[in-house]
């Protein structure tokens, strides 16, 4: 009876051990560390109580970066969470049986690609000489709008969000395919009955019905654009200027460019804080 | 069968086993060397150089650690604070340098200088200077890169155009370029380190290269002459003669357009001379121009010798100082050239027999000169080169105008001094 008791703790042991030790102990060590000013090259550590803390936020490039991922969040939300649910529902409509499979794989596959890759082949579309983009404003006759989109500071971090874009909706798109599938038939076919058209069809049985995936996507891409970083890092740097900054570029830049790795911790915590904080919120509104 | 796999797995595990630390078994010194260059020609160099020591000293065995670029920066950082740091790493010059020195992590190597002055003598002594901190020597030189003004032949030809010797010749041959529907020069800043050295050779132009030392060493530097802003406007009277949208266009674009004859003149690195080796036009190089009014001497060249450093924490300081010796004698600095097509510090080693007119002239410029204008940002503090090369951008897109960048330089400049203070 007493191993019985014991044994469901010895099976959570490993797990418990691996996400002791390199999720919780590294959160608090870098939680101390963001006290300290210290360099990896010097021994010397000082502390300096909040000071990381306050100099952040009177810190404008930090400011812009939270921005960037704020903005980046919204986009995200909007075309990646609501757009990839319409795109589900469409996929699933008896219109599309028959080329939604091929269309599924379409637009999964760019999930699946490398983000240099990625990276590597959207800075020959935003190229300003032979860019694509370009080619196609041109051909459209918006010629006008052409620019170099990478390098001005108002269309980089529009350009770099475009392509979470494209990498990102159809994966959550697959996720609300599987979701859509498991309504059951006869929820449909009673709103027939009633009179319902399509859109009211997917108003008052799609969306309710996958709630529970919409907030697993919801809770995948808002922590998606709180991390982003290669998609900045591969196409902008962070430029032109400080104006694709986002919060892991400026961490990175601060621990290994500018080797404070005091105030690289700080940041680091700010970006735990807030996305803690968005999955407190959404538990708490999708648990209603 | 199932016994079989498992003795197989053991004996597989326990051979891996064995060849990782095989060469620890049965060397007595290993040294563990750093360099940035995984990729060839440079690879085949270090693994050549390697090679030919080992068969020297054969009781010396090496762990050889190639990282690129990117890489490397962040890799140093966690290497050089850890219990083992490499022996031997390589660096940049500047501060970058300078503050292995000044957290006492390279080793001090001018006892090495003192004690070998045949070797010493035969090493460019201006690539040697940027190496040296507080008249003591910290590292080896290899490399010596340097930037010049590289122009297309076959357009100057065609318009009748001379080379520039000065500021104004510049603009005007600039001038004639645009009309003729070339673009006259490159400027791929994506990466913004291209804007800044523009801004290096600039700045030693107009101010001179003490003034210019003095603010980008991190303990003196106030950024306070008004030269600097002159430096910025003049890169602005450049725009228009530049591809469009500078900030847009990496340097290997730049490059390509080079190449392909788009563009008629860019500021090339002998570094990058083997990329541009098969370009169906002819080319040459001039250093950049005087600017008359300023008070840099326009003999200088923009450029900086790379190399490497010991670690203080090495077992065998002896054996790495052996081994940068090697690499740097006249036999190895000619094979470096061989291979590499790079400039070697080593003297005579780039000759009539090995490198192209063009390289021979150009280490003439490195043998005569005196001094160089390093890399801006390898030269400051990354407190500086950030919101400077941030501002260069800035400029470039016309979004902000020399004074705001020098104003927000100054403040980190006044802010870094307090610091260090």
């Amino acid at each position: 009876m007493n191993n019985q008791k014991k044994l469901p703790y010895l099976f959570i042991l490993p797990g418990f051990i691996i996400v002791t030790t390199f999720i919780y102990y590294p959160v608090v060590k870098n939680l101390y560390w963001s006290f300290y000013k210290w360099s990896p090259l010097s021994q010397g550590r000082e502390f300096v109580k909040f000071s990381n803390y306050v100099q952040l936020f009177n810190d404008e490039i930090f400011i812009i970066a939270i921005k960037n991922n704020f903005v980046h969040a919204v986009i995200s939300l909007t075309i990646q969470v609501f757009g990839a649910l319409v795109l589900a529902a469409i996929l699933e409509d008896k219109i599309f049986r028959k080329i939604s499979g091929f269309l599924r794989s379409m637009y999964f596959i760019p999930t699946l690609i490398s983000i240099t890759v990625t990276g590597l082949l959207f800075s020959f579309i935003y190229n300003p000489q032979i860019g694509l983009l370009n080619e196609i404003l041109g051909l459209i006759g918006l010629g006008q709008f052409a620019t170099g989109w990478l390098g001005n500071s108002d269309t980089a971090f529009p350009s770099v969000i475009a392509m979470g874009q494209w990498i990102g909706t159809g994966y959550i798109t697959m996720l609300f395919v599987v979701a859509i599938q498991k309504i059951p038939q006869d929820l449909y076919d009673a709103a027939i009955v009633d009179g319902c058209n399509k859109i009211q069809k997917f108003l008052y049985i799609t969306v309710p019905q996958v709630k529970e995936m919409t907030f697993v996507a919801v809770i995948f891409t808002l922590s998606r654009s709180m991390l982003v970083f290669a998609d900045v890092f591969v196409l902008t740097g962070g430029g032109p200027g400080y104006s694709s900054q986002v919060l892991s570029t400026y961490l990175y830049n601060s621990a290994f460019i500018n080797n404070e790795m005091g105030y690289a911790s700080t940041i680091a915590m700010i970006i735990f804080i807030i996305t803690i904080l968005f999955y407190l919120l959404q538990a708490k509104i999708f648990s209603e | 069968m199932k016994r079989l796999v498992i003795i197989s797995l053991v004996l597989c595990l326990s051979l891996s086993f064995f060849v990782m630390y095989s060469p620890e078994a049965h060397a007595e010194k290993t040294i563990t060397f750093l360099h940035r260059w995984p990729n060839e020609p440079f690879k085949g160099f270090f693994d050549y150089a390697v090679e030919e020591f080992k068969k020297e000293h054969p009781d010396v065995e090496f762990k050889v650690l190639r990282v690129l670029n990117e890489d490397y920066k962040q890799k140093i950082n966690v290497l050089l604070a850890s219990e083992n740091p490499p022996d031997i790493f390589f660096t940049w010059v500047g501060e970058y340098g300078n503050k292995f020195i000044r957290e006492g992590i390279a080793l001090d190597l001018s006892k090495y200088y003192e004690e070998d002055s045949d070797w010493a003598n035969n090493i460019i002594p201006s690539t040697v200077k940027p190496f040296t901190y507080k008249d003591k020597e910290y590292g080896v030189p290899i490399l010596m890169d340097v930037r010049m003004m590289a122009y297309n032949k076959d357009i100057f030809n065609e318009l009748n155009l001379e080379t520039p010797d000065t500021w104004d010749q510049l603009i005007d041959v600039s001038k004639k370029l645009k009309n003729n529907g070339y673009i006259p020069l490159g400027c791929g800043n994506k990466a913004p380190w291209n804007g800044a050295l523009y801004v290096t050779t600039l700045n030693q132009r107009v101010l001179g290269l003490d003034t210019v030392k003095e603010d980008y060493n991190r303990y003196t530097g106030d950024f306070e002459e008004t030269g600097y802003v002159e430096a910025l406007e003049r890169l602005e009277t450049l725009i228009p003669y530049m591809n469009k949208y500078p900030n847009a266009v990496s340097r290997e674009e730049e490059r390509s357009m080079f190449v392909n004859g788009q563009i008629a003149m860019m500021a090339l690195h002998t570094i990058e001379f083997p990329y541009v080796k098969d370009m169906q036009y002819e080319w040459g190089t001039f250093n950049f121009p005087e600017i008359e009014e300023g008070k840099g001497d326009p003999s200088v060249i923009t450029g900086a010798p790379e190399g490497f450093m010991i670690s203080k924490e090495t077992e065998h300081p002896e054996i790495a100082m052996e081994f940068l010796k090697f690499m740097t004698t006249p036999e190895m600095g000619k094979k470096w050239v061989e291979m590499t097509n790079v400039i070697s510090t080593t003297k005579g080693a780039v000759n009539e027999n090995n490198s192209t007119p063009l390289m021979v002239e150009v280490i003439k410029e490195v043998e005569k000169a005196q001094d160089m204008s390093i890399w801006l940002d390898t030269a400051t503090d990354a407190k500086i080169f950030q919101p400077y090369l941030a501002g260069i951008q800035q400029v470039l897109n016309k979004e902000k105008t020399p004074q705001q960048v020098m104003e927000e330089v100054r403040k980190a400049a006044d802010e870094l001094r307090k610091e260090v203070e």
